[in-house]
């Protein structure tokens, strides 16, 4: 099978639990919580094999371009997702991580494999710079959807009559451990992404910064990361005020992502 | 037949459910006497403060004399009762019995402590020697049944109680209340009840003494925890995550400003406080200050309001699961009504052959092994074929509740 038939099994597998999520919310109901996991790990193999497949098929390490970008994101967060799953058996985080993980595999199933990258981003160092930085991505991306559930139960404990959301999202403190685990576990991946990116830089370039987008948003992550750090741990930040953190975050590094790519003349500056 | 004769929340009021309740100490004499007296075979009896029951098995109809013996063992006249009692025989009792194990009956929907009053109730029954393979049937099932409803909806998973709903809000917060520490200003009996179910969770109480310290001394010590004066309010808050407050004060007696200042010190960590008392006893405004949570009776009963709405919705999923239980154990019930005909019927068909077998032996003289073999092969794939489908309609009639005419029917036309 070529990585595209792969890709679009990992994509049905993933659709249960897009479809889970839904009926999860609707009636309120842990009706598919075992097949959900069975078939997301089913789901995760799968794409496991797409991406070495495309591996294989391009003969690069694919991380470039909306088909492979979006996929090798969706493979991070699914990984992070059963992570958290896995360790701490709250499955709030599915309520964000299932729609996006699926969003993202139908964009990359739906758009063309890009071409083949500069034959200077072939290597080893690509693929470990690569996943360093989508594990702190998917650990932000985790503190963001903690983030969110923190507001969402905290609203819900204040209006003092409970609807759905109640029921479903763990408490508070659960909320904010695991937010600041993922803060934390988040800043050690983009760290080492960041200085790998670096030294691969400078041995490319002789410069450690370009100016490429990606540069720019792995920045401003670290930053944020810094600064949640700080206020958790040393000012004592925690509850409410690290959960906008950790919204304010993800969208700060969304948001660069978006404006570093759509403003062409920043990066072809670079180039 | 199984018989049920009582009377619940439903049909009576409490004096009358008090005036009928079995004390569990008399229980053992009572279900002797009304095996005896009502000719029952075996029997249990269900007395809660809900609901009294008897549950019986009779080899006829038996609900009238069971209603007339609950009334004469509690010396009251049958007519006044009349109004107050159901009775349900056959398939009704045994439904009625599945409802009552599954909470579906019960004054709160979804309760808890049903089951345990019923395993409670059966477990006398035992111990009276007063359980025969029926009962103890329907004991099984309904305990399976009950706790499929359970685990398989919500019906009983969140709090209606507002003791227990403060309990379930603080789990929302705090997660584990492990290591947590509760505050009780005042000590009442619902803070008690809070606390005690904290501390069972792992929390460490405190309790703050009114106008007594007394009082304050006595539930810390069952609390396991230790007590302070009232004056030491605001020292005390700073060191709790939870605050119950329930005084009979009738001015306030945690102010925002003590709020305040534990807040700050606690950096603004999470604070959950718990007004029960009326007239309040903590400043409403309270509830605005970082990282607390103000609940008053009020908010505690709208927590709980919500709750019961979502046992209702679920006990329809409940209702489902315990139909499909019944039907189960009903199937089971009326297969077992035609085994003793299948039994002789094979025993008759056995006879007849075994009989034919004789005279042709007579009649051939001695056969070799292997022609013995071939003549008992032979004759057995004969009857078993005849009896085969017979058989198989008969149980399926059974589980249908057919059965009973075809059963006199094929009494008459084999001789049975």
């Amino acid at each position: 099978m070529d990585s595209g038939a792969y890709l679009f099994l990992s994509l049905i597998c993933y659709a249960v639990g897009a479809v889970h999520v839904l009926v999860h919310v609707i009636t309120r109901r842990r009706l598919l919580t075992t097949l959900t996991i069975a078939s997301t790990l089913l789901g995760f193999a799968f794409h496991t094999a797409a991406l070495s497949q495309r591996w294989t098929e391009a003969g690069h390490f694919p991380s470039t371009g909306l088909h492979d970008g979006a996929s090798l994101l969706a493979w991070g967060t699914v990984l992070v997702f059963l992570l958290v799953y896995l360790s701490t058996r709250v499955d709030a985080l599915g309520l964000f991580a299932y729609p996006f993980t699926f969003v993202l595999v139908l964009m990359a199933s739906l758009s063309p494999e890009g071409p083949p990258p500069d034959s200077v981003l072939r290597g080893l160092f690509m693929p470990v710079h690569t996943v360093l930085a989508v594990f702190g991505y998917g650990a932000l991306f985790a503190a963001f959807t903690m983030g969110v559930l923190y507001l969402i139960q905290e609203n819900e404990l204040r209006s003092r009559s409970p609807r759905r959301f109640y029921y479903m999202i763990p408490s508070l403190e659960r909320l904010d451990t695991i937010g600041g685990r993922s803060v934390i576990g988040g800043f050690a991946f983009l760290t080492l992404a960041i200085l790998t990116g670096f030294h691969w830089n400078m041995s490319l370039n002789g410069r450690y910064w370009t100016g490429d987008p990606k540069e720019w948003a792995a920045l401003a992550a670290w930053v944020i990361y810094v600064v949640q750090i700080t206020a958790r741990f040393r000012a004592g930040w925690g509850g409410r005020r690290a959960a906008w953190l950790g919204i304010a975050g993800f969208g700060i590094v969304v948001f660069t992502f978006a404006w570093a790519t759509l403003v062409p003349s920043v990066a072809a500056a670079a180039r | 037949m199984i018989v049920v004769v009582g009377l619940s929340h439903q049909t009576a009021p409490l004096e009358i459910r008090e005036a009928l309740a079995f004390p569990k100490e008399r229980l053992g004499e009572a279900l002797a006497k009304v095996r005896e007296e009502t000719g029952l075979t075996e029997a249990m009896i269900l007395s809660t403060c809900n609901r009294v029951e008897i549950y019986g098995r009779a080899p006829e109809p038996r609900a009238e004399t069971v209603g007339e013996f609950l009334a004469r063992y509690h010396d009251q006249p049958i007519d006044d009762l009349e109004k107050y009692l159901y009775r349900h025989e056959g398939d009704a009792a045994v439904r009625h019995a599945f409802r009552v194990a599954a909470s579906l009956e019960s004054m709160v929907l979804g309760e808890s402590q049903i089951l345990g009053q019923v395993k409670r109730a059966y477990e006398a029954a035992e111990e009276a020697g007063s359980l025969g393979s029926v009962l103890n049937a329907l004991k099984n099932r309904t305990y399976g049944a009950a706790k499929r409803a359970r685990t398989e909806t919500a019906i009983g998973r969140n709090a209606v109680s507002v003791s227990h709903v403060a309990v379930e809000l603080a789990r929302k917060i705090f997660g584990d209340l492990k290591d947590r520490a509760v505050l009780l200003v005042g000590a009442g009996k619902m803070s008690e009840v809070a606390a005690r179910q904290m501390v069972k969770d792992g929390a460490r109480a405190a309790v703050l003494g009114g106008r007594t310290l007394e009082k304050a001394e006595q539930l810390a010590a069952t609390l396991g925890g230790r007590s302070a004066p009232l004056e030491a309010l605001r020292t005390e808050i700073e060191k709790v995550d939870v605050v119950i407050s329930g005084t009979g004060a009738s001015g306030l007696v945690v102010h925002r400003a003590d709020v305040e200042a534990a807040q700050a010190a606690r950096r603004h960590r999470p604070l959950f406080l718990i007004d029960i008392a009326v007239p309040r006893d903590i400043e409403p405004s309270a509830g605005k200050v970082q990282g607390v949570f103000l609940y008053d009776i009020d908010d505690l009963k709208s927590v709980s309001d919500a709750n019961l709405r979502v046992r209702q919705k679920e006990a329809a999923s409940a209702e489902s699961i315990v139909d499909q239980e019944i039907r189960g154990f009903l199937d089971w019930r009326h297969s077992l009504d035609v085994v003793p005909l299948l039994v002789e019927l094979r025993g008759r068909a056995e006879e007849i052959r075994r009989g034919e077998i004789e005279k042709a032996r007579r009649r051939l003289g001695p056969l070799t092994p292997e022609q013995e073999k071939a003549v008992d092969a032979l004759t057995s794939g004969i009857v078993n074929k005849l009896l085969h489908s017979p058989t198989v309609r008969l149980k399926e009639m059974a589980q249908n509740g057919h059965h009973e005419e075809y059963v006199g029917l094929i009494r008459k036309l084999f001789g049975l």
